[in-house]
């Protein structure tokens, strides 16, 4: 049996980690959402700033999980840790921004290029931990927790020992993003099922 | 010249699409390719040159000067400076 041994949720103006509130939004600041728990997570990546916004969900939220998992990566081999990952909006995000940078500004950008493909935020979690398991970003209309189940469970039977999975909702500045550290037999924590995930996700918009 | 440097830095951070940084974000002296530094790569030189061009009409077609132009903010703006004298 494996369980969930960490999650986090970022929405619109708050995150939790592990159920409880690790931040709320401060409105009378010039920084975005995701550079406030950049700034609170006490973390020197300048890559950060240079990651477009989906990316930068997927490192604010391994970020959160290994807070609370300090022994993330130090308890598993650098290839037994997966990443599972999915959304709706795939790299919309960053596509809309690119072809606004060639028929609107006229000089289409290399720096938003390198980001109009979803799975890049897998690269950067990534280089950022030195992980180099097994990586999966999958496109559905809404959130899919049987598909984590299915593909966490058979990722966990060949080879993995831990699989960090997310859902990544980032849109024209609108944020849903959850990630749940699964672990397996004899981690802490509560069971890895359907129930549980969509519990943990806490999707508002995805119910 | 801080002048020079303030909207070198602005420039930057507009051209890179780095919108979460601040003009105050980015030291003077801080190297640009270092993780430590700002952290920007090889399709951020391709940028940089774009804007030496763009916004102060110089050509950086030697790859040995590019390096050791865009080292920090301020020797981007020594090499501007020498460029249109």
């Amino acid at each position: 049996m494996s369980f969930i041994t960490a999650y986090c949720h970022i929405g619109e103006d708050i995150c939790t980690v592990n159920g409880a509130v690790f931040l709320q939004k401060k409105q009378d600041v010039t920084d975005s959402w995701f550079k406030q728990l950049y700034k609170e997570l006490a973390i020197e990546y300048p890559k950060f700033y240079k990651m477009d916004m989906l990316a930068q969900a997927g490192f604010i939220g391994s970020e959160l999980i290994k807070k609370v998992s300090p022994d993330l990566s130090t308890r598993y081999q650098d290839d037994e840790i997966a990443l599972l990952f999915a959304n709706q909006q795939s790299s919309a995000d960053a596509d809309i921004r690119f072809q606004d940078s060639y028929l609107e500004k006229k000089s289409p950008s290399p720096s938003l290029f390198v980001y109009t493909l979803p799975n890049i935020v897998l690269g950067e979690i990534a280089i950022r931990n030195k992980w180099f398991g097994e990586n999966m970003f999958a496109v559905f209309p809404k959130f899919a927790p049987e598909f984590i189940i299915q593909y966490g469970s058979i990722l966990l039977k060949t080879g993995s020992k831990a699989v960090l999975a997310g859902w990544l909702g980032v849109l024209d500045g609108k944020v849903e993003v959850s990630l749940f550290l699964i672990g397996e037999k004899g981690d802490d924590g509560i069971p890895f099922n359907k129930e549980n995930l969509i519990k943990c996700a806490d999707l508002r918009d995805q119910a | 010249m801080d002048q020079l440097k303030e909207e070198l830095k602005k420039h930057i951070i507009e051209q890179l699409n780095l919108e979460d940084l601040q003009v105050s974000d980015i030291d003077d002296n801080s190297l640009l390719f270092s993780a430590d530094g700002v952290g920007l790569d090889s399709i951020d030189a391709l940028e940089l040159i774009v804007l030496m061009e763009k916004f102060y009409g110089i050509q950086v077609t030697n790859p040995e000067e590019g390096k050791e132009a865009f080292l920090t903010i301020n020797t981007m703006a020594d090499y501007i400076v020498k460029k249109t004298k």
